[in-house]
C-alpha cells in the first residue's frame, strides 16, 4: 500500500496520457492489484477546490501520509522567482511542491519538464521554468542538489518526452511492494534498468546503420542518423526494447529519435538547421558522432563502409 | 443579501489549472469568471528558432491533442512553403487526427466526466444505484472496460508515428513513415479490437450501422428504447440519466458555434493552400450565429486582451497581427480584480463574437445542409439544436455521437493507403506566412506561423479552450464557459460540483490555452511588472 500524490506544474499532461496506456499493469489494475492509492490526480481526482487545499494541508500537518509524491511538468518560478505564473490551489505551486517534497516518502519526477526543464525553459524561457532536482544537464533545479526525500533518495528521474507508461508503473509499483532497494539510478537520476541501452538496441535499422544506408521520410528501410537527425545512437532509453502503445518506436516508424531522454533536449535548442536535420561539417560529417566513439575513429569506420568498392551494401525493402 | 462569493481553485480534471469564481445569488450563479492559472510561453519560445520548431515543440503544448497540433503544424509549413501532399500522406495524417480523437472519446467520457454523475448529489435518482455501478472512478464495471479500450487507437496512431502522445511524424510534404502491409492489417485488428471490446457491446449496444441509421432526435429516443441491450448500454444509460439528472436543463452558453473542420481529402488537398482548404475538408468548417450558417473565414478571426495578463497590445487583433505581448503580474483567484486582467487566456472572436468550438459545433456543422457531397452530412444535430438547444447533455451526446462515425472512417482510410505510391515529397523551404487548422478532440485549432529569414518570426496557437475558457472581451462580454455557468443551480457550495460539470462538459484543457496565448520573442523578459 502506498499513497500517491500526483501533481503537474508546467505540463501538457503528456506523461499522464502516457500513464494512461499503461498495460501490464493498466492503471486501474495498479490500484486495484498493486496496492497504489491514488490521493490525488489532476485529471481523474474527485475532490475540486477547498477540498484539494484541505487534502494537501493535511499531507504537510502529518495527518496523511503521503509515500510517493509524482510531480509532472516543469517546476514555474516566473516572474523574477515568485512562481506566480504557476498558481495552483490559491498559491505558487513553487511554494507547494517545496512544502510537499520534505514530507515525501519518495519524490518521482515524470518526462523531461518534471527532470530538468524540458521545452518550457528553451532559451529565453519566458515562464523561468527548471526541473525538481536539474536544470537541463546541471543538478541542482529548483530542490537543489542535496536534496533526499525521507525515503533517502534523491528525486528519481523518469524522463522522457513523454516518459513510457512502463517506465512510470514499474517505479511505483517498486516502491509499492518495498523493492526500491533494486532501482539504481545513474548520474542524472535515472533508472539504470531503462536508460542504460541506446535506443539504437534493437532498432531495425541496425543493419543499414551499420553498412552506412541512408534513409529519410516516406521511404522504406536506410538509417536516419546521416540525413534526417535521429539520435538513437547517443540516446538512453529503451524504446526498441519496450515498445510504445505495445507495437513501434519512432525509429521503427522511420521517425528519427529526437534524443528526448537525455537531458539537452530539445537539442541545440531548436536552432536554425537542427530540427528533423543531421548538423554536419563541411556537409558531410556529422557534428555528433555515435557515444563511445571519437569523432576521428567515426569518421574513418564510416567512410570505409561508404566508400569500399567492392563491399555491397545491402538495401531490401518490401511494402 | 444572499449574495454569495464562491472561490474553485482548482476545478480539476480539466487538463491544467482552471480556476473559477462564481457569484451566487439564491442558489444560482449569477455572474462567473474563468482563470487560466498557468504560463508557460511556448510561442514566446519558438521566435527565432528553427522554422520546423512548431513539429517538435506544439505537440508538446498539449499531452491530449499532440497529434491535432502536429496536424496544424506541418499544415501551416505546407501553406507557407507550397508543398505537394500526396493521397497517401493527407490519409496518414487523416488516420492519426482520428486515432487520436477515437482515443479521447472513452478516455475523457469515463476518465473525466461521467465520474461526476456518480456524486452523492445525484444519490436520490434512480438510476443513480446503475451509473455508480458502472462509472465510479477506477473501480466502476464500465470504467475499467473503457479506460483499457482507449488505449487501442493511439496504437493505432504508434504504427505510423511510432508512438503516441508526442509523434512529430507529420512533416511538411508528407509524413515520415512509409508503412508496409503488415502496418495496415495490425491497424485493422486493433481497430476491430476497439469495436469487440468496447464500441459496440459496451457502449452501444448494437452494431454500428445500426445506430448510424439515427437521423433525429427522435429517432434517438427511439433506438434507446428499441430493445434491452441498446437500452442498457452505457450510450443507454447516459442518455436516460443525462435526462433523469436534468444535465439538458443547464450549461447552454452563447449559442453560436465554431468549427475550423478537419480531414483534408486525399483527392482534394494535393497543392495545399489557405484558400482551398475549406471545400477539401470531410468534416466542414464554418461559422453558425444561431440561426444562420456562415463560411469559415479564418482573418475574420482576433484576441481580445483586455482581461488577460498582457501588456502592450490592442484589441482585435488577427493572428497574423498580434504584437508580443508582455506577461503582467497575476493575482490568486482571491486577490483578482474582474474588472481587470484576470487570465492567462485570452479572448478570441469569430467576427466579434464569442463562439463555442467543440464536437457540439463539429456535430452543428455536418447538419449544414450546403455541405458538399465529400462532407460528412449528418442531420442529427441541425435537429437536436432546435429541439433541446445547447446545454452540458447535448455537448456530451455530440462528442460521443462521434466514435462511430471516426472508426468507419479509420477503416475506409486505411482501405485505401496505396502501398506502391509516394507518402512523401521533399519540400522547398522558403520565407512566408502560413495556416494550419484541424479539429483536436475538443474543438477548433488553428496555427499561424510566420517565417523570415529562415527562422520563425511569429507563431500563434489558438486552442479549442482558448475559444471556450477565455475570459471577457475588450466589450465586457464573457466568454463561452462564463456565460455557460449563469443561472447553474448550486446545491452545495462545499461541493460545487456543478460548475465542474459545466466545464467538463466542454472539456476544457488549460494546458492548451495557457501557453497558446502570449507569443514572441525574448527580451520582454526584464518588463515583467511587480
Amino acid at each position: 500500500m502506498a499513497n500517491v500524490l500526483w501533481l503537474q506544474g508546467g505540463a501538457c499532461s503528456g506523461n499522464t496520457m502516457s500513464f494512461l496506456n499503461a498495460e501490464e499493469p493498466t492503471v486501474v489494475e495498479l490500484i486495484t492489484d498493486f496496492g497504489l492509492n491514488i490521493l490525488w490526480h489532476p485529471t481523474t481526482g474527485l475532490q475540486i477546490g477547498d477540498q484539494v487545499q484541505d487534502l494537501l494541508k493535511d499531507i504537510l500537518a502529518g495527518k496523511v501520509q503521503m509515500d510517493i509524491l509524482v510531480y509532472e511538468g516543469s517546476l514555474i518560478q516566473g516572474p523574477n522567482n515568485t512562481g506566480t505564473m504557476n498558481y495552483f490551489a490559491d498559491r505558487p505551486m513553487m511554494d507547494w511542491i517545496k512544502e510537499l517534497s520534505e514530507v515525501a516518502g519518495y519524490v518521482v519526477a515524470i518526462g523531461d519538464c518534471a527532470t530538468w526543464g524540458g521545452i518550457p525553459a528553451v532559451p529565453p524561457n519566458p515562464s523561468e521554468s527548471t526541473g525538481l532536482q536539474f536544470h537541463k544537464k546541471n543538478k541542482g533545479g529548483f530542490l537543489g542538489a542535496d536534496y533526499v526525500s525521507k525515503g533517502g533518495l534523491p528525486v528519481i528521474n523518469i524522463p522522457g518526452c513523454p516518459a513510457h507508461p512502463d517506465w512510470i508503473t514499474q517505479i511505483l509499483v517498486a516502491i509499492a511492494v518495498g523493492r526500491i532497494g533494486d532501482v539504481q539510478i545513474d548520474d542524472y537520476h535515472r533508472p539504470k534498468t531503462f536508460f542504460t541501452d541506446f535506443v539504437q538496441t534493437g532498432c531495425t535499422n541496425v543493419v543499414n546503420f551499420a553498412q552506412k544506408v541512408d534513409g529519410g521520410f516516406g521511404r522504406r528501410g536506410g538509417c536516419l542518423f546521416y540525413e534526417v537527425g535521429c539520435r538513437g545512437p547517443m540516446t538512453r532509453a529503451s524504446c526498441n526494447n519496450i515498445l510504445w502503445n505495445r507495437q513501434s518506436s519512432k525509429t521503427r516508424a522511420n521517425h528519427p529519435c529526437l534524443g528526448c531522454t537525455e537531458p539537452g533536449f530539445p537539442h541545440h535548442d531548436l536552432k536554425k538547421g537542427s530540427v528533423m536535420k543531421t548538423m554536419k561539417y563541411m556537409g558531410t560529417f556529422p557534428k555528433e558522432v555515435p557515444e563511445g566513439r571519437t569523432k576521428l575513429a567515426y569518421y574513418m569506420e564510416a567512410g570505409f563502409q561508404k566508400i569500399m568498392p567492392s563491399n555491397k551494401r545491402v538495401q531490401e525493402t518490401s511494402k | 443579501m444572499s449574495v454569495k462569493e464562491l472561490n474553485i481553485s482548482p476545478v480539476g480534471r480539466v487538463e491544467g489549472d482552471l480556476d473559477v469564481k462564481v457569484y451566487i445569488d439564491n442558489g444560482k450563479v449569477t455572474r462567473a469568471h474563468t482563470q487560466a492559472a498557468m504560463f508557460r510561453g511556448f510561442e514566446k519560445i519558438m521566435a527565432g528558432k528553427d522554422p520546423q520548431s512548431g513539429l517538435v515543440v506544439t505537440p508538446r503544448i498539449c499531452g491530449i491533442c499532440g497529434g491535432s497540433h502536429l496536424y496544424c503544424a506541418s499544415s501551416a509549413l505546407d501553406t507557407a512553403w507550397g508543398t505537394k501532399l500526396t493521397p497517401n500522406a493527407l490519409l496518414l495524417r487523416a488516420i492519426g487526427q482520428a486515432s487520436e480523437t477515437l482515443q479521447s472519446i472513452p478516455r475523457w467520457f469515463y476518465a473525466i466526466f461521467a465520474t461526476d454523475l456518480a456524486n452523492k448529489k445525484y444519490a436520490d435518482k434512480p438510476l443513480y444505484k446503475e451509473v455508480v455501478k458502472r462509472w465510479s472512478a477506477y473501480v466502476g464495471e464500465t470504467f475499467q472496460i473503457g479506460l483499457t479500450a482507449s488505449g487501442l487507437p493511439v496504437q493505432i496512431y504508434a504504427l505510423f508515428g511510432g508512438q503516441w502522445p508526442h509523434s512529430s511524424y507529420m512533416v511538411p510534404g508528407g509524413v515520415m513513415c512509409a508503412p508496409t502491409l503488415k502496418d495496415i492489417t495490425r491497424a485493422h485488428a486493433i481497430l476491430a479490437q476497439f469495436k469487440n471490446d468496447w464500441l459496440e457491446p459496451v457502449w452501444l449496444g448494437c452494431s454500428i450501422e445500426r445506430y448510424m441509421e439515427i437521423k433525429t432526435w427522435d429517432d434517438m429516443l427511439a433506438w434507446v428504447e428499441e430493445n434491452e441491450s441498446q437500452r442498457n448500454s452505457d450510450l443507454g444509460l447516459l442518455i436516460r440519466a443525462g435526462i433523469e439528472f436534468g444535465l439538458d436543463k443547464f450549461g447552454q452558453g452563447v449559442g453560436k458555434f465554431l468549427a475550423t473542420g478537419t480531414y483534408l481529402h486525399k483527392d482534394m488537398y494535393n497543392n495545399p493552400t489557405i484558400e482551398g482548404r475549406n471545400d477539401a475538408l470531410i468534416s466542414s468548417s464554418g461559422f453558425f450565429d444561431g440561426e444562420n450558417y456562415h463560411v469559415f473565414d479564418h482573418m475574420k478571426i482576433s484576441e481580445h486582451v483586455k482581461h488577460s495578463w498582457y501588456d502592450n497590445q490592442k484589441d482585435g487583433l488577427h493572428p497574423w497581427d498580434e504584437p508580443l505581448p508582455t506577461p503582467m503580474k497575476s493575482q490568486t483567484l482571491h486577490e483578482t480584480d474582474f474588472d481587470n486582467q484576470y487570465s492567462w487566456a485570452k479572448s478570441p472572436r469569430y467576427d466579434g463574437h464569442a463562439a463555442e468550438a467543440g464536437p457540439l459545433a463539429r456535430a452543428i456543422m455536418n447538419a449544414n445542409p450546403a455541405n458538399k457531397d465529400h462532407q460528412i452530412q449528418d442531420p442529427l444535430f441541425g435537429d437536436i439544436i432546435k429541439k433541446l438547444g445547447p446545454s452540458v447533455f447535448t455537448r456530451v451526446l455530440a462528442r460521443v455521437h462521434e466514435a462511430p462515425r471516426i472508426y468507419t472512417f479509420i477503416e475506409k482510410w486505411l482501405s485505401e493507403i496505396d502501398l506502391d505510391g509516394e507518402f512523401y515529397v521533399k519540400p522547398v523551404e522558403k520565407d512566408g506566412k502560413g495556416f494550419g487548422a484541424t479539429e483536436a478532440a475538443r474543438g477548433a485549432l488553428a496555427h499561424w506561423i510566420e517565417i523570415e529569414n529562415g527562422v520563425i518570426k511569429n507563431y500563434q496557437v489558438m486552442a479549442p479552450t482558448t475559444w471556450n475558457v477565455g475570459p471577457q472581451d475588450g466589450n465586457d462580454n464573457p466568454g463561452p464557459i462564463e456565460t455557460a455557468l449563469l443561472g447553474t443551480e448550486i446545491e452545495d457550495p462545499s461541493d460545487p460540483v456543478e460548475v465542474g460539470i459545466v466545464a467538463r462538459s466542454f472539456d476544457s484543457c488549460l494546458v492548451c490555452t495557457v501557453h497558446a496565448h502570449d507569443a514572441h520573442s525574448g527580451v520582454e523578459l526584464s518588463r515583467f511588472k511587480l
